[in-house]
């Protein structure tokens, strides 16, 4: 591997959405019913934004061969005829889980920030040189076995899924590794110059953004979050700050992360929380949400909420 | 400086008699238990010092009959409070009111993985009872925190042990290995494992630390015979631990007054704040003045901040020495040595703790 795919890999594979909090309780098995269904509804919206940018990448190339390379892109997605097809086969996933299918597929139940998310990404193809839009693709590179793990955690975790309708996950498992060496090869061929590898990269590292972005809305709007049974507050009167007290240890909390604390209830959702400390603090909603997130993450992976 | 954690020790009688018990060897000596008034100033004493965490250990704890009344004054003062106890003896009934008396956390300890192995180190049949009660705190929807001493004779069931805790649901695993104080120094011999079976449980935890992240935290204390450095013990001397004795010492640690020539007060006859910040014996360590060479000009000696003054007297006989366990201290062949018998293995019997003292190796 070359140095700069390694580096491609390397800035991917830390930012790579398969790390996000909500990806990590879907494959631990701890999403609830509800929590699963608004995931697959959204995640909906994302794959009908994908032929839509895979054709704004043919379009933007002179070469015969890699347009045919990445029309069967298109093709993988809306099938061939009929019902066939990954967005098809995303539908089916929305039965398997008990939605419904009609009204997955007018996305008008999407989340804002999932929309935006999704319609940024199309953006930034549609924006960008065929070089940096073909980088911004190889998400999936980063992590070859994310469908695969997903596909054993469902069926584990999930039994209440029709494991037929997990089909969309098992043709992702060969798909995208041969999808993603493709787009490796051609960035690898065609960014010569360091400035070009540095786009490449940075439109790649945009792309991780906009996944996570995606995860966090979800997120936001579907996780109430609650002090688990072992994490107490406490006033500290020394030093006039709030700690979070649990077994042998203590967070001590500045006064933001005190108020998210204290929020966490089970009876706010992420976005109940991020709007009541936006309006204390006069912030936007973006930065606010950047900070209730990392926190909210920090404590859960110190078993301190329950999502 | 404030302490964040007190230990009370509440009495040194204990139903078990493990043969790595940390009390010291001459427990049976301290007979003269503080009272329920006195305990409460004291946990009011800490709190007003800077304490929010409370430890309620000993011995056995649940020997105590005012127990829940020392929960009750515990959590009336706020402070976050963890029983540490062997589990015997304890009726449902009994875990139902500490945990109306407000009780935070439950520390239950097992010895192994299975009967016969738990009760032999314990010396007496626990072990069946200690599940019952882990199986409680949670039905009454505690957290639960698992703790299992690691030695040569179980170190290979570390796998068996992240199961049963998982099985439990426990919130946190502790993977002690057995610190070699008090009764754990009179049975090294029987206790010490090879490097190569430390270094596989030390794998296999760092495995399930990584695969619980979130939903159990998985604590792997090596011991400090194996590494290069020794600890930061008690995270220093007097620093953020106070822990009071079941006769009312108040100490830095659990062993501290077993050094001779130190002089710490009691919690009876003056206040804890004073005793914290003035005593000579909180104080004979703190900082760096104390510290012989190769301590002294260390760049380590702010990050482990001189290993442990226990195992320093109880190994070379002088407690400001560099603590043995370091490699660079002059003394370090004495835990060379000590390696170098766990490499020929032989049987050797268990001394279980008891009310006479035995001499050391």
């Amino acid at each position: 591997m070359s140095a700069f795919v390694e580096r491609l890999r390397a800035e991917g594979e830390k930012r790579y959405h398969d790390r996000h909090r909500y990806h990590v309780l879907m494959h631990e098995g701890r999403l609830s019913r509800g929590q699963l269904q608004q995931w697959v509804l959204n995640r909906y919206y994302y794959q009908t934004r994908i032929p839509i940018k895979d054709a704004l990448i043919v379009s933007k190339s002179e070469d015969p061969a890699f347009r045919r390379l990445w029309l069967h892109r298109i093709r993988d997605h809306d099938g061939d005829a009929e019902g066939e097809g990954g967005l098809a086969m995303w539908l089916r996933l929305a039965d398997g889980v008990g939605l419904d299918r009609e009204e997955v597929a007018s996305c008008r139940s999407v989340l804002p920030g999932v929309r935006t998310a999704c319609d940024s990404y199309v953006e930034l193809v549609r924006t960008r040189g065929l070089l940096e839009a073909v980088a911004s693709s190889l998400t999936e590179f980063f992590a070859p076995d994310i469908m695969s793990k997903r596909v054993a955690a469902w069926e584990k975790h999930y039994p209440w899924v029709d494991p037929a309708m997990l089909a969309y996950f098992r043709t992702r498992v060969t798909r995208a590794r041969k999808d993603a060496e493709e787009a490796v090869a051609y960035v690898e061929r065609h960014a010569t110059t360091p400035e070009l590898q540095d786009q490449c990269v940075a439109a790649l590292i945009r792309k991780t953004e906009i996944l996570w972005a995606l995860l966090d809305s979800v997120y936001a709007a579907c996780v109430s979050p609650k002090l688990a049974p072992k994490a107490r507050l406490r006033h500290d009167r020394k030093e006039d700050k709030t700690m979070l007290l649990y077994p042998e240890k203590g967070l001590v909390l500045n006064a933001t992360a005190a108020d998210i604390a204290k929020l966490c209830t089970g009876e706010n959702t992420v976005d109940g929380i991020i709007e009541k400390l936006s309006k204390k603090y006069s912030k936007d909603a973006a930065t606010v949400q950047r900070e209730v997130i990392g926190l909210l993450t920090s404590f859960a992976e110190r078993g301190l909420i329950l999502e | 400086m404030r302490p964040y954690t007190l230990i009370a020790e509440l009495s040194y009688r204990c139903p078990l008699r493990c043969s790595y018990c940390s009390n010291p060897v001459d427990w049976a000596k301290h007979r003269d238990e503080l009272d329920t008034a006195t305990w409460l100033r004291v946990f009011r004493e800490a709190e007003e010092l800077g304490v929010v965490q409370l430890n309620l250990t000993g011995g056995e704890p649940l020997v105590r009959d005012d127990l829940e009344e020392l929960v009750a004054g515990a959590r009336a003062l706020d402070l976050y409070t963890n029983l540490i106890t062997s589990g015997i003896p304890l009726e449902r009934a009994r875990l139902e009111n500490l945990r109306a008396a407000g009780l935070d956390n439950v520390q239950v300890s097992v010895q192994d993985v299975e009967e016969k192995n738990s009760d032999r180190i314990a010396g007496t049949k626990s072990f069946t009872h200690k599940l019952e009660v882990a199986r409680w705190v949670k039905a009454l929807g505690m957290p639960l925190t698992l703790n299992i001493v690691l030695h040569r004779g179980n170190l290979g069931r570390v796998e068996q042990m992240i199961a049963l805790a998982e099985e439990l649901a426990a919130d946190r695993l502790e993977l002690a290995n057995t610190q070699y104080l008090g009764w754990a120094l009179v049975n090294r011999q029987a206790l010490l494992p090879t490097r190569e079976q430390l270094e596989a449980a030390r794998v296999i935890a760092a495995r399930a630390k990584k695969r619980l992240k979130g939903r159990m935290e998985v604590l792997f204390v090596t011991p400090d015979y194996y590494a290069e450095y020794p600890k930061t013990c008690m995270d220093g001397w007097g620093r953020r631990f106070l822990l009071v004795s079941p006769d009312g010492l108040a100490l830095p640690c659990h062993a501290a007054h077993t050094l001779p020539g130190l002089h710490f007060d009691n919690v009876r006859n003056q206040p804890l704040a004073e005793i914290w910040t003035t005593s000579k014996g909180f104080n004979a360590f703190r900082g760096e003045g104390w510290m012989q060479e190769p301590c002294a000009s260390c760049d380590r000696r702010t990050v482990d901040l001189g290993g442990c003054r226990c195992q320093a007297y109880h190994l070379t006989g002088d407690a400001a020495a560099t603590d043995p366990a370091c490699k660079l201290a002059p003394t370090h062949g004495l835990i060379e040595a000590a390696r170098g018998e766990s490499r020929a293995p032989k049987t050797v019997a268990l001394h279980y703790r008891s009310a006479k003292p035995v001499a050391r190796p």
